[in-house]
């Protein structure tokens, strides 16, 4: 498979630069970072942009910055590699570093970037095949079509989000930075989705995404990630959970917990954090706290297992990551 | 002084370098000048009629030298002579989708895939046949017109007396079982560079070059002879580096035929290589099959009748296919001591594509059933699931009820030693809830006995030449996809004439140069091949110590044979190397032509103890001419196997063996399994290469593996759901567990040095293993790979009887109120995307087609 023919490969070296570019080709234009989803994506058809704007040697934007006082900024343009063995992040958001340390295969987490991970386009099985394929199977509204596979006679796109660091973000109540023509601004994370699969992002044409904040005031809090996947590495999340905790004297002080992979966006439970706060976890809070969370997932046949399956893993891995993060237990090596 | 210098030594393979520096070509690495692009319009439809094609669009586009359809080549053919049901561009109907309509040959790759986009063609759709139960009540719209119920092939075969012995038995076993389809996924996607030379008087086109990524060069050079109508001595074919095979290049894939077609009509070279989904369109992996099993056997464990109905799903083309059904039938035999079998095969199309060979070609799903049947036995008996199979054990030499002759039989070591490493009698049963161990054995064909094309030509045959350089050019038309068989073919040569790997070098694969090899599959050539090598070298040797003797003043047995140097035997040799050692030190100089003074110098010298190769060679030059052996190989004919329709595949003229103990965990709550170790033991008569036995037998534990508990295609109303290396799941370093691999070696009378086949058999053990293992550690029998965490889990439940999961518990009241559900699991149920009103998906009497059990 080609890639599609486009007009022109843009490298911008500043954000403004990178800004009116994308200003100037509105709609017609495709970010490229690591070009880890991008890339194949193009080949299948799915994005037959006119322009490509390479925003890789933006310098400004790589790297982890602890902003004493208020946190910890991270450039949108940051590798999975370097989040997964930054000291800093480790120590004050190891969900992160869990998280990061997840995403796809060693080779792919050297390319991949934190901006990207966000802006994630959201899969289908019925969306993300070749053009070939789809058209024989028939186009669908996530793209060329005006039907959808996975809940026939439905108007609305149930793509999954299946990023795996989005869920460990909305747990540190991360902002993201946003740039436009119109000047740089702030936003939760948590409001950038829409949960609908085909416009999942509220993220203009014209606008970038261009840092990450981590406040202080989620720093050192325990936290896991879970995911569901068939093989060991290189898959995308089927389900994930990301849990993290603050505990006060043997009681929850505070704790979030959010999900990936089963819904077109990841979700930030928050009616757990009100189950969590002030009790000790046990093993029927945990369950009542997984209960909750497969409440809230609605995963439908966007990939490779059950529905069924995979919300009772949402379940499962909610359970067992409150149990765990309570016990103080993680994969990062502190 | 051991026995061998080369052989038994574990030595690097002759091509290694090329491959992992990069430097190795491969066929897509290839470039002709003046070269063109060849790309395929694969079919948007399961099964259609061609109305009509129209390119002249495509023709016009700037950059497009030629389109060619199924009009180019409309002669038939197929793999077998049975089989001749394919074109290689679509003639009047397509069968699956992805199937190949036309091929554009343009100056580039994205300039040939415009040129699909206006290609038109118009389809008469017809209803697709998806499951092959379903298929099977076909009586309109067959998929091929000469097969009725769209059946390609039944069998129903009888040894003994099965009813009465089952009646006779004690207990029986019964049980559905069910194998999802794979493929073989190997890291090269196939290639075929096509190209034509001039005829020098006429100008018009003469000669057909083929560089191809092929397990088979001689019969795709026999192919395209049928398909081009040219006599195949006009076509050469040569097979570059291949990057795996695993019977997926073990026959003639469209695109080496579209190649030259296309090829022809541009005037030009022309070179096609598939993307992922294209490979897995070419397909010819594993058919998805049901077995239902029936085991009897008296109280003691000892089996007494074996009945087997098993369906495949074959796709929509012929293939392998009825060797692949009569495999699974035939090779019920030659493991076990099995007196009465009763065996119904089906092998079904559906719109689907073709299924062929794949590693264990037709075995392994039949053993899976077969190998947890027998652990269901054990259970009930109360007996050990080893000793159960020490007691059906063969008592070789012998012929089975269903005419296969064993000899060589290691299978009695292979399970003591998995027994014994996998400290099996202290844990298996013992060990904490959770975590089992499991047993399966399994045994292949080193080579089948009766060639496809049935004729009484060798099977193998193996030039040698040898000059006054002292070079020796081992040629043969085995193809070396990977497996190591040129290696192979310069140790026994260098075995048997005494020399070393480094004056070696073996010319493979080129149809021009090297004799006829029926290719590398069903695990062949180090047995065929290397017989062939071992008789061509032995007839040069003949000439050489003949030569040599004359010189030595001794009768030509009285020499030795070793370490670049011939020698009397009663010296030992010991002499010899003593003066020898300096012009030896460096490697290099032996392997040239020695200095006429020198030469002169040793003549002069008159008789004496020893020669070194070169020496040799010049003597047996100067006293018989030209120095060349050829040797060529073919079954024995008390190999052959039976009378019985179908008895031609199964009988060989040696089996492997294999035994496998797995341990695993199982977590209850997920559903998943973890492998930790498989100890894996494999009878090769003789490890030729033992490092590269044990590269067979981990590179076999792991397919398997992947079978077992990851890889499945997904198919949606024909529509292959995950047509890719993402989707399509082949087991991570990760997940890999730890592999002993344990070479047991039964020293086979004709294998060559005593080898057998060692790159297949193990596969089938492994999905066994695991699946008893599962059992051991949760009790659960699963009957269905493969065992995905939701499979495991939905048996866990249904053994706790736990309440199954709602689908619609507190989902969110904007979802849709209708879910397209999965069946069992990875395979889809319910209705596809709306195609045709034709389409069976949407007609509710044949609702189940597409679906599960």
């Amino acid at each position: 498979m080609s890639l599609p023919e486009f007009k022109l490969l843009l490298r911008p070296r500043t954000v403004e630069e990178a800004v009116g570019l994308l200003a100037k080709h509105a709609n017609n234009i495709r970010v490229l970072a690591g070009g880890t989803d991008l890339i194949p994506s193009m080949r299948q058809k799915l994005f037959e942009p006119q322009y490509v704007l390479d925003i890789r040697h933006i310098s400004e934007l790589k790297g982890v910055h602890p902003r004493p006082g208020t946190g910890v900024e991270i450039g949108a343009l940051t590798t999975h590699t370097t989040l997964e063995r930054s000291d800093l992040l480790r120590q004050r958001y190891p969900v992160l570093t869990e998280a990061a340390g997840t995403v796809a295969s060693p080779l792919l987490r050297n390319m991949g970037t934190i901006g990207g991970n966000i802006c994630l386009d959201t899969r289908c099985l019925w969306y993300n095949q070749s053009l070939t394929w789809r058209k024989a199977c028939g186009f669908c509204i996530k793209k060329d079509g005006d039907l959808c596979h996975v809940a026939p006679g439905g108007t609305k796109c149930w793509a999954a989000f299946s990023g795996d660091t989005p869920p460990a973000l909305l747990c540190l109540n991360a902002e993201i930075e946003i740039a436009s023509p119109s000047g740089m601004r702030r936003v939760p994370l948590r409001e950038f989705y829409t949960g609908i699969g085909d416009s999942y992002r509220k993220l203009q044409a014209d606008e970038l995404l261009t840092r990450v904040f981590l406040p202080d005031t989620s720093a050192y809090y325990h936290g896991i990630y879970r995911k569901l996947r068939i093989r060991g590495s290189i898959d995308y999340p089927l389900a994930g959970v990301a849990v993290v905790l603050k505990r006060s004297n043997g009681h929850v002080a505070d704790a979030r917990l959010a999900i990936t992979a089963v819904n077109p966006a990841p979700i930030l439970i928050v009616g757990a954090t009100q189950m969590l706060a002030g009790k000790v976890i046990d093993e029927s809070l945990a369950d009542a706290v997984g209960d909750l969370a497969a409440k809230t997932a609605k995963p439908l046949t966007t990939s490779a297992l059950t529905p069924e399956y995979r919300r009772e893993m949402i379940r499962v891995f909610t359970k067992r990551a409150v149990l765990a993060v309570a016990n103080n237990e993680s994969l990062v090596r502190h | 002084m051991t026995e061998f210098s080369i052989i038994g030594k574990p030595i690097a393979m002759v091509d290694a370098a090329g491959k992992t520096t990069g430097a190795g070509k491969y066929t897509d690495d290839l470039c002709l000048p003046g070269m063109l692009v060849g790309k395929i319009l694969h079919s948007a439809y399961p099964h259609a009629r061609i109305k009509r094609i129209d390119t002249s669009r495509a023709e016009k586009l700037d950059g497009v030298v030629a389109v060619v359809t199924g009009k180019d080549a409309p002669t038939p053919y197929g793999i077998l002579p049975v089989g001749h049901d394919e074109h290689a561009l679509a003639l009047d109907k397509v069968r699956y989708v992805g199937d190949n309509l036309a091929c554009v040959a343009a100056v580039s790759e994205d300039i040939a895939e415009k040129a699909l986009e206006l290609i038109d063609v118009e389809y008469e759709l017809l209803p697709a046949y998806f499951d092959p139960e379903g298929s099977m009540k076909a009586e309109t719209d067959l998929i091929h017109d000469n097969k009725p119920h769209n059946i390609e092939k039944d069998y129903h075969h009888v040894f003994g007396d099965p009813d009465k012995a089952l009646a006779e038995a004690d207990y029986v076993a019964e049980g559905r079982f069910i194998a999802n389809e794979v493929t073989h996924a190997a890291m090269e996607p196939h290639s075929a560079l096509a190209s034509f030379e001039l005829d020098p008087h006429t100008g018009k086109l003469g000669r057909l070059t083929v560089w191809s990524s092929t397990q088979v060069p001689y019969y795709l050079q026999h192919k395209l002879s049928l398909v081009l109508e040219m006599p195949m001595a006009q076509i050469r074919v040569i097979k570059p580096l291949v990057g795996g095979g695993f019977g997926g290049k073990s026959e003639v894939i469209p695109l080496e035929i579209i190649a030259a077609i296309a090829a022809r009509a541009a005037r030009a070279p022309v070179k096609i290589t598939y993307n992922r989904e294209e490979v897995f369109w070419a397909h010819r992996g594993r058919p998805r099959t049901i077995i239902d099993l029936q085991t009897g056997v008296k109280k003691d464990g000892v089996i007494n009748a074996v009945k087997a109905r098993v369906v495949q799903d074959g796709g929509a083309y012929c293939s392998y296919g009825v060797v692949t059904i009569l495999y699974s039938g035939a090779l019920l035999g030659a493991l076990y001591d099995i007196s009465d079998i009763a065996y119904d095969g089906y092998r079904v199309l559906t719109n689907k594509p073709a299924c062929g060979a794949m590693r264990g070609h037709g075995t392994v799903n039949v053993r899976f059933a077969f190998e947890s049947q027998l652990d269901e036995i054990a259970a009930k008996l109360n007996l050990d699931p080893a000793e159960i199979r020490r007691r059906n054990l063969l008592k070789p030499p012998c012929i089975t009820i269903n005419g296969l002759r064993v000899q060589s039989y290691g299978l009695p070591e292979c399970i003591d030693q998995v027994v014994e490493r996998s400290k099996w009698k202290e844990r298996k049963g013992k060990l904490p809830r959770g975590r089992g161990l499991g047993i399966g054995c399994s045994h292949y064909v080193s080579g089948a006995a009766n060639s496809i094309i049935r004729s009484d030509m060798p099977h193998s045959t193996v030039n040698i030449k040898i000059d006054r350089d002292g070079g020796v050019i081992v040629y043969t038309g085995a193809a070396e996809i990977g497996q190591g068989s040129d290696t192979m073919t310069a140790q026994i040569a260098a075995e048997t004439l005494g020399c070393s790997l480094a004056r070696l070098k073996v010319v493979a694969a080129d149809t021009d140069l090297t004799p006829i090899d029926i290719g590398s599959y069903s695990s062949r050539v180090t047995f065929m091949a290397g017989n062939a090598t071992l008789r061509a070298a032995e007839e040069v040797k003949k000439q050489i110590a003949s030569a040599a003797a004359r010189k030595m003043k001794c009768p030509p047995d009285e020499l030795v044979f070793r370490d670049d140097e011939v020698y009397r035997r009663d010296l030992g040799g010991e002499g010899a190397r003593a003066t020898h050692s300096e012009a030896s030190a460096s490697g290099r100089v032996e392997g040239q032509i020695l200095r006429g003074s020198l030469q002169q110098k040793r003549k002069d010298e008159g008789p004496k103890d020893w020669m070194t190769f070169e020496e040799a060679v010049v003597a047996a030059i100067d006293f018989h001419g030209a120095l060349t052996g050829t040797g060529s190989y073919a079954p024995p004919p008390e190999a052959r196997g039976g009378k019985h329709k179908g008895a031609g595949v199964g009988p060989s003229p040696a089996y492997s063996y294999a035994a496998q103990v797995a341990e695993v965990s199982v977590d209850e709550e997920t559903g998943e399994v973890t492998v930790h170790k498989v100890w894996a033991a494999h009878d090769c008569g003789r490890a030729l290469n033992p490092v590269s036995v044990d590269g067979q037998i981990i590179g076999s534990v792991w397919m398997g593996l992947g079978q077992a508990l990851e890889e499945e295609m997904v198919w949606k109303d024909g529509m292959l759901m995950n047509p890719g290396l993402l989707e399509y799941r082949s087991p991570s370093a990760i997940e890999s567990p730890e592999v002993e691999p344990i070479i047991v070696e039964s020293i086979d009378p004709e294998g060559p040095f005593g080898a057998k086949e060692c790159s297949e058999g193990s596969l089938a053990a492994t999905i066994p293993a695991i699946a008893n293992a599962i059992h051991d550690a949760v009790g659960i029998r699963l009957r269905e790979c493969p065992f995905t965490p939701e499979r495991v889990l939905t048996a866990l439940r249904a053994q706790n009887k736990a309440k199954p999961i709602n689908l619609t518990e507190g989902v969110d009241p904007t979802a849709p109120t209708r879910f397209r559900e999965h069946g069992g699991a990875l395979w889809f149920r319910g209705k596809g995307p709306e195609r045709h009103p034709l389409d069976p998906a949407r007609q509710k009497a044949t609702a189940e087609i597409g679906g599960d059990d």
